[in-house]
């Protein structure tokens, strides 16, 4: 066989910046010690300052949007972040939370392996920005012709996600990433915060569109999912789709680290483990 | 006016701005790719096996054939594919919740650096074993080594090594002992303490080595440090949450070990109100 002719390696000599670039955070260097801050400012804001007047909502919204909020977008996103602390001891994100403290990961670990888990495409991150890409593209249309849509295209794409797993069933219908049925039925606990977020003075075409497709759901035993509800307040607020994963990994991760931290002075047999005569390896 | 101290910090910092010194290696276009100071096209891939380049990386140490396999063997006895171990049921869980194989596999890998069990355990079983052979040599007993070890674990007879969670024995050792003596591995001092120690713990409290035991002891005796053993096995149960992952990530998601609300026992506070204060 002869020898096949390969290009030489040598490097690109890309001409790459000296210096990172960001709009966010400027440290101001100490007199002596350059490698030393005395004061930061969040997009133009001393974070002295940020500190006696804001809340932590406040920045947080500043910290991914640039600007701080109206009050009533701050009461938007902090109700929100209440509502979410917690995606409860049932969610995978957090049972994997238990896991990790159960079997004595490094406590450090915890919250780590939960936000990993709580970034898949099924109830998780991974749903968020779909989901807010298609409020975005949908809340000028009407949502039974939205849902005709879904429904006659179901075949070829909304069963499918991005790496072609099945994520929607008879038993588990997602109609599109964010909306969609629980165990088989509708989501009570998102559809009751769906109906508190309404009323707030944010609450914007998202929120309301997407009450009003669940709505439509609903006669379907489908409705909001958490993801859903999150991506709908994310777009109202104006954050970008690409951000909405992270964001909804960061409201739920202090329910997430407390399910993990709870169990973790405690002996293994403080969490059920599958009998072996339960365990069945099939052939 | 700075002093000479910060002076010295700042400078040897503006030294290291924008520079890279590495003594393990690296990557330069046109010239080649090297770990270790071994060039890694022409010395190591193809001509050493995975876990031999694996190991080098992980300690700077090229180990022989025989040796690499034997580690190798090793991760075959903790890549378990049963979703009931801690950091299997992250990786199935990571499947249900339909992140990517990666992310599951990466977040058990990070469940197994557990004090409890995994590679992180290996670093206190193998500076035991390590210990106690140097107590022995120095002509304390190994039922005195014990003693010590209980007494400074309160009285709990508390061994790293030995006395494994939820099953007594482990089926591990003797296939492994098959493995080694077929690799041409005989047992070394560190390995032959093992035996003992495990010889007393049965005698006293029904309780033997586990395969850490097994691992710290025999990598004792290769001159491994317990830091190094801890990084040669820095993923170690990789394949078992990747088919775990994968089980659950191509079935029905929320259809694994289900969980009714009433499934979990709330302990806390019962219901009470937000008082506003006047």
């Amino acid at each position: 066989m002869s020898k096949r002719k390969h290009d030489e390696v040598r490097s690109r000599n890309e001409v790459f910046t000296e210096k990172t670039a960001t709009r966010i955070w400027q440290e101001t260097p100490c007199d002596d010690n350059p490698y030393i801050a005395q004061s930061a400012l969040c997009h133009g804001y001393d974070l002295q300052e940020l500190m006696r007047a804001c809340s932590f909502t406040d920045v947080f919204y500043l910290l991914f949007r640039g600007e701080l909020p109206s009050k009533e977008d701050s009461q938007l996103l902090e109700t929100l972040m209440i509502a979410l602390i917690n995606p409860g001891p049932r969610h995978a994100a957090t049972r994997a939370a238990m896991n990790a403290g159960i079997g004595k990961s490094m406590h450090v670990h915890i919250l780590p392996i939960a936000l990993t888990v709580m970034g898949g495409d099924h109830l998780g991150g991974g749903e968020i920005e779909p989901a807010m890409r298609f409020l975005r593209k949908h809340q000028k249309q009407q949502p039974t012709d939205v849902l005709h849509i879904l429904e006659s295209s179901e075949k070829e794409s909304i069963e499918q996600n991005s790496t072609g797993i099945e994520i929607s069933s008879e038993k588990n219908k997602k109609f599109t990433p964010g909306f969609g049925s629980l165990y088989g039925g509708i989501d009570s606990l998102t559809q009751t915060i769906a109906d508190q977020l309404i009323t707030l003075p944010a609450a914007g075409k998202a929120l309301q569109w997407g009450n009003d497709f669940s709505q439509l759901l609903n006669l379907k035993s489908s409705g909001w999912l958490a993801t859903g509800l999150a991506a709908a307040v994310f777009a109202d607020l104006g954050f970008q789709p690409k951000m909405g994963g992270a964001l909804f990994q960061l409201i739920n991760a202090p329910g997430l680290a407390a399910h993990g931290l709870e169990l973790s002075n405690k002996p293994f047999t403080a969490m059920p483990y599958v009998r072996d005569e339960d365990y069945v390896i099939e052939k | 006016m700075l002093s000479k101290s910060k002076k010295e910090t700042i400078s040897s910092l503006d030294q290291k701005r924008n520079v890279i010194h590495s003594k393990t290696g690296g990557w330069i276009p046109g010239t080649g790719v090297f770990s270790h100071g071994y060039s890694m096209l022409d010395e190591l891939v193809g001509e050493k096996t995975y876990f031999q380049i694996m190991i080098l990386n992980a300690t700077g140490k090229l180990a022989e054939k025989p040796l690499a396999d034997w580690v190798e063997a090793i991760y075959g006895c903790l890549s378990w594919p049963d979703p009931r171990i801690w950091c299997n049921q992250i990786g199935a869980l990571a499947g249900v919740a339909r992140t990517s194989v990666v992310a599951g596999t990466t977040a058990g890998i990070l469940a197994a650096d557990s004090r409890s069990y995994g590679m992180y355990t290996l670093i206190e079983g193998t500076q035991l074993i390590q210990k106690c052979y140097k107590q022995h040599t120095n002509g304390l007993s190994v039922k005195n080594i014990i003693n010590l070890v209980i007494e400074s674990n309160k009285g709990k007879p508390n061994f790293m090594g030995y006395i494994r969670p939820i099953a007594k024995g482990d089926e591990r050792l003797e296939r492994m002992e098959v493995i080694s003596q077929k690799l041409g591995f005989d047992e070394g001092m560190h390995l032959q303490l093992a035996y003992q120690i495990e010889r007393e713990l049965q005698d006293r409290f029904n309780e033997g080595m586990n395969i850490n035991g097994y691992i710290s002891a025999f990598l004792s005796d290769q001159g491994f440090t317990s830091q190094e053993v801890y990084q040669i096995f820095s993923t170690l149960v990789m394949s078992g949450v990747t088919a775990c992952h994968l089980e659950q990530n191509n079935k029905e998601p929320d259809f694994f070990l289900p969980l009714r609300c009433n499934d979990i026992n709330y302990t806390g506070h019962s219901q009470r109100h937000i008082e506003i204060k006047k």
